[in-house]
């Protein structure tokens, strides 16, 4: 029992904390390339640039736990089975 | 999520092959009449081709540098096949092929192998295990095996990003899509509360073909740029 609770509190935390990281991360980037443009407008189009990828960069880490949530999700077991177990 | 789809696309393992088959099939066939003619002053269709092929010879050019011009084929196919096919699963009834794991593992390694086959031919084979060993030459033990690491590491995770966006947000889609009978229950049968998601979705799909290519492009950058001298940039 102590396994499954153990498991649905690491489905539930997991991708929480991965995206808190990469929101951070991410905003850290949009602030400097905010600031790269006002001080050069006119290369605003090469940084815009930068930060799109810096952005997929940081968003392919939260993807990452987005797929260990579903693999972890398919082994957490019915609540109608455990509730069965429960009542024994 | 079930639903009355057709055997044809519900459970079939050859139903993502047959997608990406039609994707080919439009993409050659728009290609093939677009330049059957070529017009001096062009109509519509040429016109756009042309300038689809000018932008993404001239971005790539911008990534890798005035060298770049003769990969760009490449790249380019591999931006219009990637948005092409993640495009596809927004229109009702199809699935995206990327939306599978043996689609995105089959792009990340035609760009790997691109990447190796390119570093070899153009340092040839004694310059690219050079490559590999790193700068100072005494720490090549070290070097060696965690460049050979990180060479390994790039296709696996172009692979699983491009495979999670697009998958994730079919997911998301569909459950939606799924959610939205139980919401307004008598009087509207089901409210389609996916439809702000599309947009959205188009959005990722762009994103994400681009950066499949803008990866691919600083790779191949990384492992030719040395061979040539550095393409001067417009920098700060």
């Amino acid at each position: 029992m102590l396994y499954f609770a153990a498991l649905a509190i690491a489905v539930g935390l997991g991708l929480p904390i991965a995206v808190l990281s990469a929101a951070l991360g991410q905003g850290k980037v949009g602030a400097s390339a905010m600031d790269g443009i006002a001080r050069q407008p006119e290369a605003a189009g090469k940084i815009q640039l930068s930060m799109i990828i810096a952005l997929a960069f940081i968003e392919s880490l939260v993807i990452y736990a987005l797929l260990m949530f579903f693999l972890l999700q398919g082994r957490l077991p019915e609540t109608a089975a455990i509730l069965k177990t429960l009542a024994r | 999520m079930e639903g009355h789809g057709s055997s044809l696309v519900e459970g079939n393992p050859w139903a993502l092959v047959g997608m990406s088959g039609l994707v080919i099939l439009v993409l050659a066939g728009v290609s093939y009449i677009g330049t059957r003619k070529p017009k001096r002053v062009p109509g519509p269709l040429q016109n756009l081709l042309e300038m689809a092929i000018s932008g993404l010879f001239s971005f790539v050019e911008s990534v890798i540098g005035p060298q770049g011009r003769k990969f760009a084929p490449f790249m380019s196919t591999l931006f219009l096949y990637i948005l092409a096919m993640n495009l596809l699963g927004l229109i009702p009834g199809f699935r995206s092929p990327t939306s599978g794991l043996n689609m995105t593992v089959a792009l990340a390694l035609c760009s790997f192998l691109y990447v190796q086959f390119q570093g070899i031919r153009l340092n040839g084979p004694w310059g690219y295990v050079k490559h590999l060993m790193g700068e100072p030459i005494w720490l090549a033990p070290l070097m060696f095996p965690i460049h050979i690491i990180g060479e390994l590491a790039k296709p696996l995770s172009l692979s699983i990003r491009l495979f999670g966006n697009i998958f994730g947000e079919d997911k998301i889609i569909v459950i939606l899509a799924g959610m939205s009978p139980f919401l307004i229950k008598p009087w509207l049968k089901c409210l389609p509360i996916q439809f702000p998601m599309m947009p959205f979705a188009v959005f990722t799909s762009l994103i994400q073909a681009l950066i499949f290519m803008v990866l691919t492009a600083a790779y191949l950058t990384l492992m030719v740029g040395e061979h040539e001298e550095e393409p001067v940039s417009a920098s700060h």
